[in-house]
């Protein structure tokens, strides 16, 4: 059969169609129809309320809000830390499409007038009218903020010159894709805070506020260009206490304490990604589950660019609960100003600690770490340049809870606790005690040229004698010294949370992050354990003075002294407030000394104060105990000084224990009672003016 | 005048009255209301003026209800210039007192929503948008009422003034 | 008939690329019509004004003379009182001039100051304005301040040849930052002009009052201007706080109600302060300085 009349056949109308083609496609078209039919029902009926679901998701996002973080305060009720409005200069990206449009459009013109360029990269271009287009506003916005455009002088033109140095003044590029590929819902942040934390140090409260105050007022309201509030963490006095406050970072992990419905309602939702806080080192970082709040959220449809548009609904977000820590701010001033007075010989500050606690409840009044930081300058944004500082400065450290040295002469209180309780000696005792002492074929000196003859316990406290010391550790044996040192708690990590104070759902084991965990209290077996040979008699006078391998914190000689003060052997310090605490430390037992062995322990430390080696920080009128030590650390390979001093006020009945370390450098004269003495001094006296204060009433 | 600047005769003419509306809305300070009339003015020029005159004459009399105030611009200009090319297409349905009256109503009330729309539009301050609603009705309806009180003795000011020149009356034209 | 329907159609035609046309077109036209029609208008509102002056004094001069008389025996006594006060004024001056140079702390609030009446009040729910007798012919400037003796009434939004409109502290377009009496820390709060509700004056709101402000009990408190925005003089009043102080809906801060100084709705006169340098808003907005902005790193 030709092409041809296969044609002519099926133009005849009257051509007779064979019954069983038309079966064919009847059953082609009836199986057809029945699955467009059975696709639709199921579609429309079946799987519609999962597609509606779908278009919802892609339609709709969810925006977080972010809690404001409780207050945490000192004893007295004096806030710490709290939130301040934080004003950021913001871009809506949706309302400056058309803008950056139009710039992507001559881009595009550019890119393709080069004749050489044959493939161009639209994304890329896209970026860069963004940023182009941001560049122009941001400009002006400077334009606005930056005083010197308006003034006419040049002295006005230099006092606002430290904008320039702002990193803001330009659109940060790869933030800004960032916030194109994950915040795209939200405005994109030009200026970050506008009073500039990160130059804080350099200008005043109130030129701050001009550059909020200078926007608002002049710059046109109506725009893309808008000024928005949040809250952000202040710490109103600085670096005070900065180790035990901590500061916040940046966090995208949304709090888990949150909406228990929400989960299921919106599971589906596309959601914004997070952007809050958390604490990060002390109390902002072990309280955080209880100071960071409950987090809000806000239901938008978005448009197909994936802007935000509408409102739909919200749920307020929870601020977080208040915190009262056991500091009082006034002493905790005190502590401050006095160690950042204790300079080295280009003006730092020497590293170093002070504490000052309740000798009965064991709260933490003063708590001092140097060098610090201003956590006021990490609150918006953690720069790795002010974090490299830090540091470079070693001021991470809460050298108060963290740093590990030798107790030096402030020892020899457990070395004469010891002699007394083994029996080896009592209070009464007298030791004829010369220049040196030989041990072996090594000669240990007195700090004292000619010697200090005859010394009883007393004695020995007020002046520090180091043979007598040598002596009793000789006849007490490295293993009794040690059990001393461990029965006072020397070598038991501290501040264990304690559930009865910050909350049983605490899920942090220590009420500041990582307390020291290796301290060392030497026995005779030690120096075989870490492989350095024998144990000698050298090693033990020097134990017995408070030097060699034995290290511990100042916290710990802090809780030492209150121990003491009180006659028993261990104190659970806690930085936490509770007026309605009572009293109650974990193992403590009675010291052990018979009433006139604690006696002369005492009056020993009382005597140090009035004519021994505290004797310049004496305060008239108020006795108090106190001992001194000198302790000898190398410092890259060469010699340097631990000044400490420990102690209680009032000498009778007892009321507050401090323990004050500071690190000397190689070319710095440190002396216990004349270097870290002062510090003690200015705690005790700003701790008797707040006990005479009615505020405290 | 000759009858091309009949368009600006009449805005002179009718330009008294939108000022004493004005310096009127005044005392209604408080009440964030004003004695809308600019839509009623169009009515009389629209039946009688040729389309382009008519045009010009609602283009100048937008904008000026525009010049002192917040409204995106031309909003007002180019709402009245749509109206007044509609009147003018059916210009023959207005004939008797009582169209041009009901067209005045219409028409002040509908340009008053214009202004109002545009400028809560443009405006950034947030409002509850009942209020604005509420406001918006109340405002088209004290407009309604402006055109239906002022539209007899405008209308006659403004053909008076037509009569003037010479541009050929209402019936004439068709 | 059928010419009319053809007319019709190109009628509709040409309003679609007039508006084409108005849309697409420069800014400097939509500026331009603006301007042209806001001074066609101005002598009429300049005449009315000036109307209103002359009856007012025709109706001074229908007082009887004993009416006149005490009126300036009246005028006389706050005069010498006056002028005692304006004498313990030159001196704080002068003191304060001599404080600021040993300080080097030059001042940066010289504004000359141009006393204008109003013509005309215009205000809906989107804006609240007064129009005023001075202008670019008298030294008046955009942004300008404009104060009723100590009490602010709003800022200079747009400057025409002999008359200006003034945004009032209750349109929606005008703000400013304050401090709040009774706040020791002198926190800057954000003042805000807001959309009126309806039938009633406008509003303005407060809002960035820190959470832990405590008002003082038992007195007004009192809104000022910081100063530090570079536009307003520190000092002035910009009224009261309204009825409570409140939480805002994000928790973040307060927020206010502000009851402006003066009866904004009353006001006959003001004074405009223009700054003696133009704001870094005014450098903005005029294109002739665009080139000053682009120098400007």
């Amino acid at each position: 059969m030709s092409p041809d009349d296969s044609l002519n056949k099926i133009s005849v109308p009257s051509a007779p169609i064979t019954p069983w083609r038309m079966y064919v496609i009847f059953t082609v078209f009836a199986v057809g129809f029945i699955y467009i039919f059975c696709g639709l029902f199921y579609r429309q009926l079946i799987q519609s309320q999962d597609l509606i679901d779908q278009a919802n998701s892609q339609s709709e996002v969810i925006v977080w809000r972010p809690p404001a973080r409780g207050k945490i305060m000192d004893r007295n009720g004096r806030t710490l830390v709290e939130n301040r409005v934080r004003w950021s200069v913001k871009a809506n990206l949706l309302s400056l499409e058309g803008e950056i449009d139009k710039e992507y459009r001559t881009l595009v013109k550019a890119e393709k007038d080069k004749e050489d360029n044959l493939k161009i990269n639209y994304e890329n271009l896209h970026q860069q009218a963004r940023v182009n287009v941001l560049n122009r506003w941001l400009k002006k916005i400077w334009f606005v903020i930056d005083e010197s455009n308006q003034k006419k002088s040049p002295s006005d033109k230099k006092k606002v010159k430290f904008l320039a140095n702002s990193p803001e003044r330009e659109v940060n590029a790869s933030a800004l894709a960032k916030h194109m590929r994950e915040t795209r819902i939200l405005k994109f942040t030009l200026i970050s805070d506008l009073t500039f934390p990160e130059l804080r140090n350099q200008i005043s409260d109130e030129e701050a506020d001009r550059s909020i105050a200078r926007f608002i007022e002049q710059f046109p309201v109506d725009g893309p260009i808008t000024i928005e509030s949040d809250m952000i963490r202040s710490y109103p006095f600085g670096s005070l206490a900065c180790h035990t406050l901590g500061y916040v970072k940046d966090s995208n992990q949304l709090p888990p304490n949150f909406d228990a419905n929400f989960e299921i309602s919106f599971k589906k939702l596309s959601k914004s990604k997070y952007t809050g806080k958390v604490g990060a080192e002390g109390v902002e970082q072990t309280y955080d589950y209880a100071l960071k709040g409950i987090s809000g959220w806000e239901r938008w449809t978005k448009t197909s660019a994936g802007y935000k548009r509408e409102l739909l609904e919200s749920y307020p977000s929870q601020t977080g609960s208040e915190s009262m820590l056991s500091l009082d701010v006034n002493i905790q001033q005190a502590a401050e100003k006095a160690l950042g007075s204790i300079k080295d010989s280009v003006g730092n500050p020497l590293p170093g600690a002070a504490i000052m606690m309740d000798v009965n409840s064991g709260e933490i009044l003063a708590i001092v770490s140097q060098p610090n930081y201003n956590p006021n300058r990490l609150a918006s944004k953690v720069t790795s340049k002010y974090y490299d500082e830090i540091q470079e400065q070693g001021g991470w450290m809460n050298r108060a809870t963290q740093g590990l040295y030798a107790p030096g002469s402030t020892f020899k209180i457990i070395t004469a606790i010891a002699g007394m309780r083994s029996g080896k000696i009592d209070y009464d005792d007298i030791l004829e005690c010369g220049p040196v002492l030989r041990v072996g074929n090594h000669d240990f000196p007195e700090h004292e040229p000619y010697g200090f003859g005859q010394v009883d316990v007393e004695k020995m406290l007020a002046i520090s004698c180091n043979v007598w010391n040598y002596r009793v550790g000789l006849m007490v044996g490295p293993d009794l010294l040690a059990q001393e040192a461990r029965r006072f708690g020397l070598d038991q990590t501290l501040l264990k949370t304690n559930p009865a104070v910050s909350g049983s759902e605490n899920p942090n084991a220590y009420e500041l992050p990582s307390p020291a965990r290796r301290m060392i209290i030497p026995d005779s077996n030690y120096k075989e354990r870490i492989g350095q040979g024998n144990w000698t008699g050298g090693d033990t006078v020097i134990t017995a003075i408070g030097q060699g391998f034995i290290l511990t914190t100042p916290l710990h000689m802090a809780c030492f002294a209150s121990s003491l003060a009180r006659g028993e052997t261990r104190t659970t310090p806690t930085i936490f407030h509770d007026p309605t605490r009572i009293p109650y430390h974990q193992d403590s037992r009675p010291i052990g000394l018979n009433r006139n062995q604690l006696n002369a322990i005492r009056e020993g430390m009382i005597r140090c104060v009035t004519e021994g080696t505290a004797r310049s920080i004496q305060i008239p009128g108020f006795q108090f105990a106190a001992k001194t030590g000198t302790a000898e650390y190398y410092k890259s390979g060469q010699k340097a000084h631990l000044a400490w001093i420990i102690g209680y006020a009032p000498a009778k009945n007892p009321q507050v224990a401090f323990a004050v370390l500071v690190e000397g450098q190689l070319d710095t004269n440190t002396w216990g009672g004349l270097t870290a003495g002062p510090v003690a001094q200015a705690m005790i006296k700003e701790w008797l003016n707040s006990k005479n204060s009615p505020s405290d009433e | 005048m000759s009858i091309p600047w009949a368009w600006f005769s009449l805005i002179l003419a009718t330009y008294p009255w939108l000022f004493v509306a004005d310096l009127l809305s005044s005392t209604l300070a408080s009440s964030g209301l004003n004695y809308f009339i600019t839509g009623a003015t169009l009515i009389a020029p629209c039946r009688r003026l040729k389309r382009w005159q008519a045009v010009l004459f609602a283009g100048c009399v937008g904008f000026m209800f525009e010049a002192y105030r917040p409204i995106p611009n031309g909003t007002v200009a180019i709402s009245l210039i749509t109206i007044a090319i509609i009147l003018g297409n059916y210009r023959s349905y207005l004939r008797t007192t009582l169209a041009t009256t009901q067209a005045a109503v219409v028409v002040n009330a509908l340009a008053a929503l214009i202004w109002f729309s545009a400028a809560a539009y443009s405006s950034e301050a947030q409002t509850d948008i009942y209020n604005s609603i509420y406001q918006a009705a109340i405002q088209a309806t004290l407009s309604g009422i402006m055109g239906l009180l002022v539209i007899i003795p405008l209308s006659t000011t403004q053909n008076w003034i037509m009569d003037l020149i010479g541009v050929p009356s209402a019936h004439d034209l068709l | 008939m059928n010419n009319h329907q053809k007319g019709a159609k190109a009628s509709y035609i040409a309003l679609i690329v007039f508006v084409l046309i108005w849309i697409s077109g420069a800014n400097a036209l939509h500026r331009f019509t603006k301007e042209t029609f806001a001074e066609f208008q101005a002598p009429a509102l300049q005449i009315a004004s000036k109307g209103s002056d002359l009856s007012r004094y025709w109706e001074l001069k229908s007082r009887s003379n004993e009416e006149l008389i005490s009126a300036s025996r009246d005028l006389a006594r706050i005069n010498a009182a006056l002028e005692l006060r304006l004498h313990s004024i030159d001196d704080i001056r002068r003191e304060n001039t001599r404080l600021r140079e040993n300080a080097r702390y030059t001042s940066n609030s010289e504004f000359l100051t141009v006393v204008a009446r109003v013509i005309s009040r215009d205000t809906s729910s989107w804006w609240q304005k007064i129009i005023i007798r001075k202008g670019r012919n008298d030294g008046i400037r955009p942004g300008s301040p404009v104060v009723f003796s100590d009490k602010v009434i709003g800022r200079v939004s747009a400057v025409h040849l002999n008359i200006s409109e003034v945004d009032l502290v209750t349109s929606p377009t005008f703000r400013c930052t304050a401090f709040l009496v009774g706040d020791e820390k002198r926190r800057i709060v954000y003042v805000k002009g807001d959309a009126a509700n309806s039938l009633s004056p406008g509003r303005a709101k407060i809002t960035g009052i820190p959470i832990d402000y405590n008002p003082p009990t038992g007195q007004p408190i009192k809104v000022l201007t910081t100063g530090l925005g570079g536009v307003f003089p520190s000092g002035l009043i910009l009224g009261e706080v309204d009825g409570s102080i409140r939480m805002s809906t994000d928790d973040n801060y307060k927020v206010a109600d502000l009851n402006p100084a003066k009866d904004l709705n009353m006001i006959e006169e003001v004074s405009v302060l223009v700054p003696q340098y133009p704001t870094a808003n005014e450098i903005l907005l005029a294109p002739s300085e665009k080139i000053k902005l682009e120098e400007f790193r």
